[in-house]
């Protein structure tokens, strides 16, 4: 019994103490951030006919739909062109910034802000790539996924060691301007009453904004810590929420994908991988498809091979071996389907979504051969060194959750 | 009828069930925007905190050994029962979240059939989802969308085209490329789609979004023809006709199977088109 409560204590400190995982939580926002910028830059020629008020999916066919759905979309605010374009270049700058980690949390809302307004605008141009961003990029707000790996943490940490030699540091500007402005739109949005229809992610704007006000001003409150060690409880736990569900979000994938597999005859008797390959809109590279499908022992493999995959992984992830094992094997397949059936950006999504399962221990790996390669970069170019990014910290590693 | 706002953003699965949808209990009041985002560094407002403490990624990294204490247990009481309070309504909204997106995604059963209107409630618009990737059978059947037109030449003559294959214009644009655009490998076949599921099998539409995915067909068509700039050139289109080609991808040659490989067309009635339809994409 006493045990019981000990482990019942320690594993509240865990939640409440820290926001786990955070090169995990890293590398999904740079990976969902550099999707979706990527995409951007990718459909730049063609964002008028997929987002566009004269696009195809007009306007006023758009606006038909939601009224009846009451999906959230900026650019349903006013059928102007100009409108639209400033949207686009914001959608495109708001993934800039949460990929590269300034001001995280507010890129975070801009980022979901941005794929939320264009792909409810123009819901049957998407396919399952945008699905998986549009759910992540929701969930992404919830975490504090800007500890490492980011313009933030770099500034953190440049102030930290000019205060721990002594130096005053000089108060932040950009934050409480940034909020101000966001702020002046919220209100501006809420009178002229934009915010119709869904409450889901108005509530969530104004929630997110007030709770950065409140932060900045419980930094500033110098009575007492309490308040503000109350709010860094409460975003540990939202944030920790948040990548509990995302990480769940990434199993009901695979486990839909695979146990609906199980019913589909062609799934059963080994030809299923044959046909996708040999549909018009699925395969660029048909010679490289025909090679592939040539033989029927090899088809039979890939297609129980990926129903079986898809349908264990949720279960692998009690024995981090195994686990591992699978992360490799689905980021491979995804790799080839890329290519393959021609889904860059979906790949991508889906890559990053099982990057929320890597060890630690590989990711730190990876950051430290990301920032040796930089380094080597920006000596080549002749500038001066760039002191190393800090050291990823013992400790950190210790306190992530699903250290694998 | 329960209709699906965004019609499985999938890409494939073509046996779908027309409708798999159910809810939990759980009102549909229990629901909440999760509270505050509140931040540590990435929260675009530095706060120095008290404590000077704006680096918490160290994590307490040079503390001595014994766990600093941290989280509930800095709290003073009261502070403690506010963030226990929050933490069991963080935990219990993502606990019911889950629990309504799984049986949005699980086959209509028991507990989703008795409670769809909350599930439903809850997932859409923002949660829906769709991962019948490839399943349960994957496509097997090429199906084209092709056009022709009714055009009215400067003279005042009326002349119709032959059958212009858009998808195989969407085909040739994928081939070789590395990354297909949307415009190439979802708009059309898509919108297709749409218009199947929102259509009679007499090709007659069924409800609002059988009107939608008529005129958003016909928008596609119109800013297509007119990229010919010959037939742009030619005079105005008056009316267009679609019909979808649809062929089923023969099997393997190592397996036994035979099917029928001739084409079997689905053509709908000649449409006129509006002033409306010819501003697509014309900036």
């Amino acid at each position: 019994m006493n045990r019981l409560s000990q482990t019942l204590a320690q594993g509240l400190e865990r939640v409440t103490g820290a926001a786990l995982g955070p090169y995990q939580s890293a590398v999904i926002r740079i990976g969902f951030a550099g999707t979706w910028l990527l995409f951007l830059l990718r459909e730049f020629p063609h964002r008028q006919e997929l987002y566009g008020p004269a696009g195809p999916w007009s306007w006023n066919l758009a606006h038909q739909l939601i009224a009846d759905n009451h999906a959230f979309t900026v650019l349903m605010w006013s059928d102007s062109r100009l409108w639209f374009e400033v949207c686009y270049l914001l959608a495109l700058l708001a993934s800039a910034a949460l990929l590269v980690g300034w001001r995280t949390r507010t890129a975070a809302v801009l980022f979901m802000v941005g794929v939320l307004s264009l792909q409810n605008r123009s819901v049957f141009m998407g396919d399952g790539g945008d699905n998986v961003l549009h759910l992540m990029s929701l969930y992404l707000v919830f975490t504090r996924c800007g500890q490492v790996w980011s313009l933030d943490a770099r500034r953190a940490g440049r102030a930290e060691a000019a205060r721990a030699r002594g130096e005053r540091v000089p108060g932040d500007r950009v934050g409480p301007v940034l909020w101000a402005l966001s702020g002046a739109v919220l209100v501006t949005a809420a009178v002229t009453g934009r915010f119709g229809g869904g409450w889901l992610v108005p509530a969530l704007l104004w929630a997110v904004w007030a709770g950065l006000g409140l932060w900045w001003a419980a930094g500033r409150w110098t009575r007492s810590q309490q308040p503000w060690m109350l709010l860094d409880v409460l975003a540990n736990v939202l944030h920790n929420a948040g990548l509990v569900v995302i990480m769940a979000e990434a199993c009901l994938i695979y486990a839909t994908a695979g146990w609906y597999k199980i019913q589909g005859s062609r799934w059963q008797d080994g030809t299923a991988v044959y046909y996708p390959l040999h549909l018009d809109y699925f395969s660029p590279w048909p010679a490289l498809a025909d090679l592939m499908s040539a033989s029927g022992v090899l088809m039979m493999i890939v297609t129980y091979g990926t129903v079986m995959v898809q349908v264990a992984f949720p279960f692998t992830l009690f024995n981090r071996r195994v686990k591992n094992v699978l992360l490799v094997l689905m980021m491979a397949e995804h790799a080839v389907i890329a290519v393959v059936l021609g889904l860059p950006f979906f790949s991508l999504a889906m890559i990053t979504a099982d990057a929320v399962f890597l060890p630690t221990a590989f990711l730190l790996f990876l950051g430290g051969w990301a920032s040796r390669a930089r380094g080597r970069l920006i000596r080549r170019g002749g500038t001066r060194r760039v002191p190393p990014p800090r050291a990823p910290e013992e400790s950190t590693a210790g306190h992530v959750g699903f250290r694998a | 009828m329960p209709e699906r706002k965004r019609d499985g953003a999938g890409m494939d699965a073509y046996d779908e069930e027309p409708e798999a949808l159910g809810g939990p209990a759980g009102p549909a009041g229990a629901r909440r925007a999760g509270g505050p985002g509140t931040s540590g560094e990435d929260t675009g407002l530095e706060g120095p905190g008290p404590t000077g403490t704006g680096t918490e990624d160290t994590g307490g990294a040079d503390a001595p050994d014994p766990a600093p204490r941290a989280g509930l247990a800095a709290l003073s009481p009261r502070y403690r029962l506010v963030a226990g309070g929050a933490l069991a309504v963080v935990a219990a909204v993502a606990a019911v979240h889950l629990g309504m997106v799984f049986l949005s995604l699980a086959p209509a059963n028991t507990v989703s059939k008795r409670h769809a209107k909350a599930v439903e409630g809850w997932v859409y618009p923002e949660f829906e989802q769709n991962w019948k990737l490839f399943a349960p059978n994957p496509l097997q059947q090429n199906v084209a969308v092709q056009v022709r037109a009714q055009i009215r030449g400067e003279g005042g003559d009326l002349r119709t085209t032959g059958w212009t294959d858009l998808s195989a214009e969407d085909g040739a644009a994928i081939d070789g490329n590395l990354l297909p655009s949307h415009t190439q490998q979802n708009e059309l076949r898509r919108a297709w789609d749409f218009l199947g599921t929102t259509h009679g099998t007499d090709n007659r539409p069924v409800g609002v979004r059988g009107a939608l995915s008529e005129q958003y067909v016909r928008r596609i068509v119109v800013l297509r023809l007119r990229r010919d700039e010959d037939l742009d050139r030619a005079g105005t289109i008056e009316r267009v006709q679609v019909r979808s080609r649809t062929v089923n991808v023969p099997p393997p040659a190592w397996s036994r199977e035979k099917v029928s490989t001739s084409p079997a067309y689905r053509v709908l009635p000649w449409w006129t088109v509006t002033g409306d339809e010819t501003e697509a994409g014309a900036r």
